[in-house]
Parts: structure tokens; sequence; C-alpha cells
């Protein structure tokens, strides 16, 4: 009897673990054979049908001369822009968080508890509430919509989330570590450079893909601080989608879509692990 | 060379004050123990006499110089720390050569000075291996070694024992012993422990709330302990401690349902305080069973009705109860067993090396 | 001299952030708070008018369809994420083949951009050839999926993608927080005759409050941030029947020059965010100090 019931027990729950994996993979595997279909077949077939050929021509288009806006040389200096913001914005924002986290977990000074609970409110702020005044500095010091402005935005707001990250990461290494390197002759910044560092691979790791999930995927800051030769993928991928020239063309968007994702997407694939330990760090508390 | 002198040391942090004013003189190649219990500023302490904690007042001397503002690289002191604090990245070796390579000594110089701490430490086979390789006790070599590598004026131990079991405990207890006999240099050694204190220490300083209660050899504190707390912490199992009434410079103490008067050493001091009562300070084993030789003004003979009894082996610890209070009696494994059967055992009391204390403020009188 | 320099430097390695932080945040934060208080439109000036844009903006019933929208939209957004999230987790965690696997399908919408969300959902939910078509196909010919068309129904589309985005994340926070129970507490409720059902219910659930109230701030947080979703997916639309605060902040700031309106919106939406996270860090401070 009791058998029966917990074989109905697995099957019930196997049954709607892997239903939900099919939700969740529909929307993938609906932009696939979306962008693998020519516009006649996307409007006669439906959404999930298989392509009857296998058509590259709207990722070619939409890689190299789809329309976002008045330009139309479809995503791939878009592409680039992102990958010119991204790899900066990324290193400068770990470094800087990882000096901080050193810190603030191992250097403690009157008042830097405070600092850091300063920092931790930061990244609940909602980034409306400086969007005006950062756009009048970076106006100020003539990035405005440049690169190297962005960069900086991104580094800015992206120190609150690393310097956790680190602040977390060393906090649990203890004190004496510190205190026996000073003994041995070791300086704040040998200590950093000879002890601290090479034990800090996974935290590196953990940041690097936070950061550069967050950057990569940006729109805010992207479409208010970026002018028309420096947007990064997502604004571009949004006007080529809402971009209204002759009929729409499904295909090129989704194509669009998958191109812009498909970074991220490997990165989660690759170091899914890490990924899911910088969201419940950045996520859970400090 | 490696005498320390602590000169009205205090700490404090904010509102708190951590140390009280701390004074000690340490000779040099001395072997000496801060005990106390948790909180009592010990390991703050220590870690004032090594530069990692800035100090609020007073000054410090190594030798004869004034480093009470010296960075602690250049105090030419070495630490070993409760967690050993080895570097996780590191392999053995390069843990001990750190010091040596921060301070830029030359290459060779290095090389025999590893090769020479290893084998001096038996850890020769560990070189290659990284800190969580290894087990608790070698870890504990390593840190200790990493500690010799740079032969250091002094030498600063942080509870070092405290993370072991208990068998290992003593056996690096007995190795730090036979190391220090050897090197020669002033070792300062934190502990909660009292046995550490007793077996390792030339000297202890027993430390509460800030202060330093007494400081002095093993024995002294053992035998002639300067307040009802250092008489209390020191020893195991702990001092007896017993409210007796005053009469004419003797104690009353009701044992068995009987009045017995007790001489002590110290009549005098007893009726110079005025005292109505006082606290009576008797270690166990000067409760035993009846020694047929021992002859002394100091004896008494009673019964001692017995609740309960602990052998631990050589000897065997008896409870039972003086003016209500409890006591413990050390008895041999015969006698004891036999107690237990009986309830009660006949017991001499020698009260030649009994201290008395204050009955409200714990001071000695 | 050089001993005091070295003992600053922890200060000084601090500084860049503490004066960044300082200024671009705190800073920037009053100067927005200032700002909403005059009556700039298309260029900053401070005459100070009182709190003449806060009328304006909540006479404006394009702001009150934000908020409205943005009270509907966290509620079900935050219910249906912590529903599905902890399903996921619990079935998850009875020892099932292939989680791992699983396990990376529910989360990989959470790496993928909003924007990209927006878009593969504004396909899926076209109304001529998306799931109505799909449903059609099969044989329901009057069936009828307009919502992203449908000016009552455009917010709903936003919560759909949205929690297909975010569930995934829900999942792994409650399955590390069930993960983290000891097991001798579930066996011990066996013994002592309790069902699973039971188990679950009055001694698991009870024990995973500090990761319920963990994700409803997360979610919360998303949900009052959520900006490039409703860009992407509906535009606002139809109309500015799926407006979000944040949209409409940027609509104010950016396109309208209207900057008075859009920082007094900016401020109203960091006075949610305090309305959450201060009680919030507030319990979690308390107990750490217990």
């Amino acid at each position: 009897m009791s058998t029966i019931n917990q074989r109905l027990g697995r099957t019930l729950i196997y049954t709607l673990l892997i239903g939900f994996a099919l939700i969740y993979l529909a929307p993938l595997y609906v932009m696939l054979v979306t962008s693998l279909k020519d516009i006649e077949e996307i409007r006669s077939g439906n959404l999930i049908a298989l392509p009857e050929h296998l058509n590259f021509s709207a990722w070619s288009k939409a890689w190299n001369s789809a329309c976002t806006g008045s330009e139309c040389e479809g995503l791939a200096p878009y592409f680039w822009n992102s990958v010119r913001i991204v790899i900066p914005a990324v290193m400068l924002s770990t470094i800087i968080g990882a000096c901080n986290g050193y810190v603030l977990a191992q250097w403690q000074f009157k008042g830097s508890n405070m600092l850091f609970g300063a920092l931790l409110f930061g990244c609940f702020i909602p980034f409306q509430v400086i969007l005006l005044p950062m756009a009048k500095l970076l106006a100020w010091l003539g990035l405005a919509n440049t690169v190297v402005g962005l960069v900086g935005v991104h580094v800015v707001y992206g120190i609150t989330f690393t310097t956790l990250f680190f602040r977390n990461y060393y906090v649990a290494i203890p004190n004496e570590l510190v205190r026996a390197a000073r003994l041995d002759g070791a300086g704040f910044f040998a200590i950093f450079w000879r002890i601290f560092l090479p034990m800090s691979t996974p935290i590196f790791v953990v940041t690097v893909i936070w950061q550069f999930t967050q950057i990569w995927n940006d729109f805010l800051f992207g479409v208010v601080y970026s002018g028309p030769g420096t947007q990064p993928i997502t604004v571009a991928l949004n006007n080529l989608v809402n971009t209204s020239v002759g009929g729409k063309e499904y295909n090129v968007d989704m194509a669009a879509a998958i191109i812009a994702a498909l970074p991220t997407l490997l990165v989660y694939l690759v170091a899914g692990k890490y990924f899911v330990r910088g969201l419940t760090a950045g996520a859970v508390k400090g | 060379m490696g005498a320390i002198t602590i000169q009205e040391l205090t700490k404090s942090y904010g509102e708190t004050n951590v140390l009280k004013g701390i004074d000690l003189a340490i000779d040099d190649g001395e072997f000496l123990i801060l005990v106390g219990p948790s909180g009592c500023g010990k390991s703050t302490l220590m870690n004032c006499i090594a530069g990692l904690e800035d100090i609020t007042s007073g000054e410090l001397f190594i030798g004869d110089d004034n480093v009470t503002s010296v960075n602690p690289k250049d105090r030419d002191i070495a630490m070993v720390f409760q967690s050993y604090a080895l570097y996780p990245t590191m392999t053995v070796e390069r843990n001990i050569r750190f010091g040596l390579e921060m301070r830029k000594y030359p290459k060779d110089e290095i090389e025999s000075t590893v090769k020479d701490v290893a084998k001096l430490l038996q850890i020769e086979h560990l070189l290659d291996r990284k800190p969580s390789q290894l087990s608790g006790g070698q870890r504990q070599r390593v840190a200790m070694g990493r500690a010799l590598a740079r032969s250091p004026r002094v030498f600063l131990f942080d509870e070092p024992l405290s993370n072991l079991d208990a068998k290992l405990r003593v056996e690096m207890r007995t190795e730090i012993k036979k190391l220090h006999k050897r090197l020669g240099t002033t070792i300062v050694y934190v502990t909660h422990d009292q046995v550490e204190a007793m077996t390792l220490a030339d000297r202890i300083a027993v430390m509460k709330d800030g202060i330093v209660q007494q400081f002095g050899t093993p024995y002294e504190i053992y035998n002639d302990p300067a307040n009802r707390f250092v008489a209390d912490f020191m020893g195991s199992p702990a001092m007896n401690f017993v409210e007796c009434i005053v009469f004419e410079g003797n104690l009353i103490v009701e044992s068995g349902n009987q009045r017995h008067e007790v001489v002590i050493p110290n009549t005098q001091a007893v009726i110079d305080s005025g005292l109505e009562t006082v606290i009576l300070g008797l270690r166990p084993e000067m409760i035993t069973e009846p020694k047929p030789h021992a002859e002394s003004g100091y004896i008494t003979q009673m019964q001692l009705g017995v609740q309960v009894t602990e052998p631990t082996g050589p000897d065997t610890l008896a409870f039972g109860e003086w003016n209500g209070q409890e006591i413990q009696a050390r008895l041999s494994p015969e006698v004891g067993a036999q107690a237990e059967i009986d309830g009660e055992v006949q017991i001499q009391v020698d009260t030649g090396k009994a201290v008395l204390f204050h009955p409200q403020t714990g001071a000695r009188i | 001299m050089f001993k005091y320099l070295e003992n600053q430097l922890p200060k000084l390695v601090m500084a860049p952030t503490a004066i960044a932080m300082f200024v671009c945040m705190y800073g920037f934060i009053a100067w927005t708070v200032g700002l909403s208080f005059t009556k700039s439109r298309m260029m900053p000036q401070w005459d100070f008018v009182g709190l003449v844009q806060y009328e304006k903006l909540f006479a404006n019933p394009r702001w009150m369809v934000a908020l409205d929208n943005l009270w509907i939209f966290t509620f079900l957004f935050i219910v249906i994420s912590l529903f599905l999230g902890l399903m996921l987790a619990i079935f998850l965690d009875r020892n099932v083949r292939a989680e791992g696997a699983l396990r990376t399908i529910y989360l990989y919408p959470m790496a993928i951009s909003f924007v990209v969300t927006g878009t593969a959902w504004k396909w899926i939910l076209n109304p001529g050839l998306g799931i109505e078509k799909l449903v059609r196909d099969l044989g329901f010919s009057d069936f009828e999926f307009r919502w992203l068309v449908d000016q009552d129904m455009a917010i709903y589309t936003i919560v759909i993608a949205a929690v297909w985005q975010s569930s995934g994340f829900v999942m792994a926070m409650f399955l590390a927080g069930l993960r983290g129970i000891d097991d001798s507490l579930i066996k011990a409720a066996q013994i002592d005759g309790a069902s699973t059902m039971r188990t679950y219910w009055h001694i698991i659930l009870p024990m995973m409050k500090p990761v319920f109230f963990g994700a409803i701030v997360v979610l919360s947080h998303i949900a009052i941030k959520s900006f490039d979703l409703v860009q992407a997916l509906t535009g606002g639309g139809p109309g500015y029947a799926s407006d979000l605060p944040a949209n409409f902040m940027y609509t104010f700031a950016f396109s309208r020059a209207q900057m008075g309106v859009g920082a007094a919106s900016a401020v109203i939406m960091l006075c949610g965010v305090l309305a959450i996270l201060v009680p919030y860090l507030y319990s979690e401070l308390r107990s750490d100090k217990q």
C-alpha cells in the first residue's frame, strides 16, 4: 500500500519537475526555432513547429544589416561596444572590490563598519534616484555618451556589490593570518599580494561572473548615458525590435535576442555553480 | 637581551578598560605564563607585547629598547597562534621561509635555516605539503617552526595547544618545555589551562579583569595564593573553601555531626582581623585518610559523611560536607571504595598549609 | 612619519571608494531630493517651490496608473515566484535524479537580460502569431489571447515574463535553505510519527522564515527597479497602461524634459525601497547581535 503511494508520489514529483523544466525551456526553444525560419513559414506555421529547412539568413541579418533606428548595420557594432564597456568595467570594479573587501574584513579602523553599512545600503537604492545628477556629472566631465563614461558609471555602482562579495569572503579568514604575516615582516600590500590573493580564486570567479552578467545585461545606464556610437547591445536590441521599417521580421528579432543573450548564457553554462553563489551571496545578506 | 619590562600598561577600547595598569618584569630566558579566565585581558596583553594592538598608556621595553611605538615587525619577536595561522596557499617550506624572505635574508642562509628548523621539529617529510594536508599536531609543529626560523629575542605563544586533543596536548607541552630548555629564549605564553601554566612556567602571572592578581613561581602561586580568586583558579581539583566561625583564633568545623576546633598557622592574624567568620581554604590533598606517621600540631582527625566518590585512578575524590558546605577529600583508591560503601570515612585534616580569606572581599588574611 | 603613513594605508585604500560613494550615492540622492523641490524642467534650476512637483506628480493619471501597476505587479510577482520557487525547491530536495540538470534549467533565465526576456515573450504572446495561433491550430478556433494589446491585461504579461525570469532564483534560495536544515530534525519528526506533509508544514517551513524574508526583499527590490522588461515587452503600452514608476521616471526626466516631476517620482521610488529595506536590515542587525 505504502509503496504504491510512494510510487505515485515519485511519479507526481517527476511529472511536475519535468513539466516545469519544459515550460522554462520553452521560450528559448521558441526563440531558436523562430530564428531559423523565414517570414513566410512564421506566418503560416505555429510557434513551436520545427523549421522545414534551416535558414540562417535571419542570423546574418541580425548580426550585420538589421536596422537599429536610423542605422542599419545590425548588432555587430553594438556587440563590440558592449565588450569594450564590459571588460574594463568588470576588471576595475573587481580589483577595487577586492582591495576594499580586504580592508573592511582584515584592517578594520574606526568607522570602517559604518562605511561598510553605507556601501551595503548602496546595493539596494533604485538607480532612478541617481540618474539625473550622474548625467550632469558626466556632461560636466565631458564624458557624456562615451564608453569611458559608461565604464565609470558601472564601476562606481558595481563596487558596492564587489566589495560586499570580497568582504564576506575575507571576513571568514581569521585575522591571526594577518597578524602572523605582520610579525613575519610583511606589510599591508605584501600580505594582500602574497597571502590573500592566492587564496581568492573562487571569489574572483564569482565576482567576475556577477559583474559580467550585470553589466552585459544592463539596459538602464546604457539607454540613459550612451550616444549613437556607444550604445551597448541591450539598447541596440531594443531599438532593433521596436524599429518598424516595413513588416516585422520576427526571425531577425529572435536571432538578435539570442545573440545578445549568448555571452551570459555561455558563462552560465560553463560556470553555473559560481553564478548561483554570486546570486545568493549578493542577495541574501551582508 | 630578551627581557621584557612592562610599566603601567593600560589598554582601553573606547569606554571599556581591558588592561588596567599592568606592571611586569620578565627576565631574559624566562618562561612566563599569562593565565586567567576568558576575558581577563591576557590575550590583549600579549597582542600589546607583539605590537599588534596599540597601547593606550604605559611603556614597554624589550631588552633595553623602548618598543612602545615600534612596528611589530621591528620588535624581533615571533608568535605562535591558537589557530596556527599558517598561510593556506603556501607549502610548509614556504610558510617557514616567508618571514626570512620578508626580512631579505640571503638565500643560502634561508635554505640552511629551514633545514635546521625542520630537523629540530621533525617535520622534514612535510616540507612540500600544504597546511590543509596536515593533522592538528603537524600544523602545530609547523607553526612553531615558522616562529623558530627567525630566532627572535622573544617567543609569544597564544593558547597554542587548545586546538589539540588531550593526549597530543600533553605531548606537545613536554616538547615545548624541552625546546625552551634548549634554546633559552624568553617565552611569553597565554593559556586558560592552569595545568599547562603549572607545568610549563618559570613564573606565572594570574590575571583577572585586566589586573595581574599575582605574579610568582608556580610553587608560590599554588601554595601561597594572593587571594581567593587565584587560589580557586589554580589547582585541579579545586581548593576547598569553607566558611568557619572563629573561636579563640581557631576555626570551628562541623563534620559528621561533630564539632572540631581546627588549629591554623596564622592564628594571630585572624584574631587581629576581628572577623567573626573567615573562609578556610584547604586543598583536597590536605584532607586524606589517617596517615600513620603524620605528626604535627596542625593535624585533626574527624569523620566525614561521604555523598559520592569519583575515582581518578591514582586516588579517589570523596565529596562530603563541612559546616553544610561541600568539600572534596583525596583518598587512596582502597579507602575511597570503602567510603563509597560505608557512606562515611575517617579522615585526617592537615591545616599546616591552610590559607584564610576575608569572607566578603576574598583577600588573603 | 613612515610608520604613520603605513598605518593609514587601509584608510587610503578605502578613500576613493568612500569619496565615490558619498558623492555618487548619497550626494546624488540629496541632489535629486533637492531637485524635486524646485521647478526644474529642461535644465536644473534652484528656485524652491515646495511640494509643487509632488502635487503635479500625484495629479498625473499616468503616475497613478504606474503606481497601481506597481502594486499589482509586485504582489503577483512575489506571490507566484515564492510559490513556484518553494515548490520546485521542495521537490528537487527529495533525492531527485538529474537534479543538477533540472536546477540549471530552472535558473538559466536569471542569466539573461530583461531586454532579451521581454523580446522573447513579446513574440510568444504576440496576438496574431503567438500562443493564440498555436492554440487555434490545435482546434480551438475561438481561442483569444490578446493580453499584450489589452489595456487592462498588459501588466499581467509583465508578471508572466518576470516570474519566468526570477522564480528559478527563488528556487535556488529555498534549496540552499532546505539543504541547511539539520537532517536529524527531520528524522526526529519521523520518529515522532509526523507525516511528510506535516513535517514540512510544521517544522521545515517555519524554519525557512529568514529565506522567505530574504526572497521577498530581493523580489520587491527587483519589482521596484523593473524598467527594462517593461520597455522591451510592452513599451509601457498600450498607451501607458503597463507603465511602472521606473518607466514613468525615465520618460518624464529624459524624454519629456520634466526634470522636477522625474526627480519627485525617483524620490518616491527611493522611499518605497526604504520602507521595505529599513525594517529588514533592522531585524537582520538585531538578530546578528543576539
